[in-house]
């Protein structure tokens, strides 16, 4: 079990790592799609980049951020002593 | 309880009974084909093809009943990470996800995609910001948790009163995506297989609860990526000589290109705050498939990406999901789960709608109107496609198309057997039962647990939590089936709005819920009701065209109102008090026993010191 005096350690390392967890991905969510039309020109795989990244390419730096953040987050707990006890 | 080894609980068996479920499914449809190469009737196979796959669903619905609590709203907690994904995921996309997403793809191409991207982030978003906690939490419904985090009755009341709105949007949406795809598949009217299917999506549940919905989706999660999997992949290997249609369709999508301009469809921008998504009725092709902005506008789309993938992230029927899982750490594995899934099926439908573009233009466009190719004719006739005759030859313009009808047009562009198209049928009635199911379930569990059982409900016997809960599901379905019959308008609407409604009503309120510590009752009531007008007000304007917010971006402006009346309503009322900012700091840490279980727990002991054992004296 966690001790008191580590609670307010564990809790900014969390939200450190939510924050650079979520904020990349937002970015990458909201600029990809408006630069896929200048994009479009340049070909991956004969697929078109712009259409490229804003559907293969950020399906796939969803699941990077998913699976970091869940190896990180899970450091952090053992790190502080949060985890759960099995 | 809580300090069982994982391991122990998990039931180590899973992977072979679904094994047996997925086994038996191909076989069904093998039988399937070989009965339509030997001529039996057409009728009998399509009920083969519908009844078949329902049968088990509900089978397994019934093998799992239940009498225990636990088991009826949580699954017990010994759903293993990787089907908590899986069934997250498919329940998430549902009839909307797998019947209209494909279809606007189809006739919007690369703007539909706002909608691919909302899920997952929806998935994303609710992995870091909510679910752990959730977990931890570990109440069963979303109202109880509020209700029990910021000690507040009045707050689990409203909190009730405000979700049933998306979970009847959702309800009559979902029910009406698996009538339609139902009635293809049976050849029967709407209006009749909507009571079948909210029939079958009712008796999958009622018997578990909780654990029936969680093995039951499982075998619909794998039929519907089976379903989805063998007309994509037969198509890309008869379209570009390779399978993975997912990563192939390049070279079918430059031709498609090139034709899309040689016939001369135009290119044209919409106006930044347009959100045209194809309709329900017969729809032209609107716009070239790879440019942006034709249809959405490029503000519309970044907006339509965050309202999804917030109303994903605190959609009602998927919040008693975290729940379900042995402890914290595999909630949040769950959800890679859930984006792994969900992005291999994201990245499959545009596959479909480019190769069934790719055919469309290909033989059909520019060709003599009387001189059409058979499956052409087979969708007309059925009455998908409809072809203006009054012009020589067939433009872009004469041509009109069902828009959720997409996904089972291409094993028939394809000239695959009857039964292909029978199988992504069953794929799509699958996803819409397994999100029928989920949002049923929720329904039930929010009006038994916080509304009929009272105020305290965790005192009462297991038996009589269950037949409460039972009850009201089979109210919800009654009530469903009404909705479906009752409701006009198209399904997906109704199903973005309900996303509208989650996100901006319920998400601001969970996320501060558990990031913001200064939060308390009147904030989180004033929170909820405001983001729930402020939409519903958006909406009407935006469907008036009052203002050129579209409805369908209604929490654009719900959202921030929510958040804002949630800070605003704290921060004007007193601070929380000790016994709240504890169970937050609790809640905040994933090692320690489930918060909810301590508490009935502890409230059980006290009973039974004071000498009356609720669940004996029963």
């Amino acid at each position: 079990m966690i001790d008191w005096s580590e609670r307010k350690a564990y809790w900014r390392h969390t939200k450190m790592q939510m924050l650079t967890s979520l904020l990349p991905f937002l970015a990458a969510l909201i600029a990809i799609p408006l630069y896929a039309d200048a994009l479009n020109h340049k070909r991956v795989l004969g697929i078109p980049l712009g259409y490229f990244l804003a559907c293969h390419g950020l399906l796939l730096i969803a699941l990077v951020t998913v699976a970091v953040f869940v190896n990180r987050q899970d450091a952090i707990d053992h790190w502080h002593g949060a985890h759960e006890d099995i | 309880m809580a300090f069982t080894a994982r391991t122990r609980l998990v039931n180590p068996r899973l992977g072979t009974y679904f094994g047996i479920f997925a086994a038996a499914f191909v076989s069904l449809v093998l039988m399937a084909l070989m009965f339509e190469q030997l001529g039996t009737a057409d009728a009998a196979v399509r009920l083969l093809m519908f009844a078949g796959p329902i049968v088990f669903f509900v089978a397994i619905g019934l093998l799992s009943a239940s009498r225990q609590v636990g088991d009826y709203f949580v699954s017990g907690r010994r759903v293993p990470a990787f089907f908590n994904g899986l069934v997250l995921a498919i329940s998430a996309l549902g009839g909307a996800g797998f019947l209209a997403l494909t279809g606007s793809l189809f006739s919007i191409g690369f703007d539909a995609l706002c909608l691919s991207l909302g899920f997952a982030a929806g998935f994303v978003f609710m992995g870091l910001l909510l679910a752990p906690y959730l977990r931890k939490a570990g109440a069963y419904t979303v109202p109880t948790y509020l209700g029990r985090r910021l000690e507040s009755q009045t707050l689990r009341i409203v909190a009730a009163a405000v979700l049933a709105v998306p979970l009847l949007l959702l309800l009559a949406a979902e029910a009406r995506f698996a009538a339609y795809a139902a009635a293809w598949l049976t050849g029967q009217p709407e209006g009749v297989m909507a009571l079948v299917v909210v029939g079958c999506a009712a008796a999958a549940v009622v018997a578990g609860g909780m654990r029936s919905l969680t093995w039951s989706s499982s075998a619909k999660a794998i039929a519907v990526l089976f379903a989805l999997a063998v007309p994509a992949t037969v198509t890309a290997i008869i379209m570009s000589n390779l399978p993975l249609p997912q990563m192939t369709h390049g070279n079918i999508l430059r031709v498609l290109t090139r034709t899309e301009g040689a016939r001369g469809l135009p290119i044209f921008f919409a106006p930044v705050l347009a959100a045209d998504f194809p309709g329900q009725g017969l729809e032209p092709l609107a716009k070239r498939f790879i440019q942006a902005f034709g249809s959405v506008g490029s503000l519309a789309f970044t907006l339509m990406t965050l309202v999804t993938a917030a109303g994903v992230a605190a959609s009602p029927s998927l919040l008693m999901r975290p729940g379900t899982t042995p402890g914290v750490y595999e909630t949040r594995k769950s959800f890679g789960w859930a984006v792994l899934v969900g992005g291999v099926v994201l990245l499959t439908l545009p596959a479909v709608a480019v190769f069934l573009r790719a055919l469309f233009l290909d033989q059909v466009i520019g060709q003599p109107v009387d001189r059409l190719p058979s499956w052409f004719q087979a969708l007309q006739q059925v009455g998908i496609v409809q072809v203006d005759t009054s012009t020589p030859t067939v433009g872009f313009s004469s041509v009109r198309f069902q828009r959720d009808a997409a996904l089972f047009a291409l094993p028939y562009a394809a000239g695959f057997p009857q039964v292909l198209v029978y199988l992504a049928l069953a794929g799509a009635l699958a996803a819409a039962l397994a999100a029928l199911a989920a949002a049923l379930m929720a329904t039930a569990a929010i009006l038994s647990e916080d509304i009929m059982r009272g105020l305290q409900p965790e005192t009462a016997p297991d038996g009589a939590r269950i037949t409460t809960a039972r009850v009201c599901l089979m109210g919800a379905a009654f009530v469903t089936a009404w909705l479906t019959v009752a409701a006009p308008g198209d399904p997906l609407k109704l199903f973005l709005w309900a996303l509208n409604f989650s996100a901006s009503a319920i998400f601001p309120v969970l996320v501060l819920s558990v990031w913001w510590k200064r939060i308390n009752a009147w904030g989180a009531m004033a929170g909820m009701l405001a983001g729930l007008a402020v939409t519903a007000l958006a909406i009407l304007m935006g469907e008036t065209e009052a203002w050129a917010l579209p409805g369908t971006l209604a929490a654009a402006v719900g959202l921030p109102a929510g958040t804002a009346a949630a800070l605003a309503g704290s921060l004007l009322t007193p601070v929380p008090g000790k016994s709240i900012l504890d169970g937050m700091n609790e809640m905040r840490v994933p090692g320690g026993e489930t918060l909810y279980d301590r508490e009935v727990r502890l409230q059980r002991l006290k009973s039974l010191a004071a000498g009356r054992d609720p669940q004996v004296s029963s």
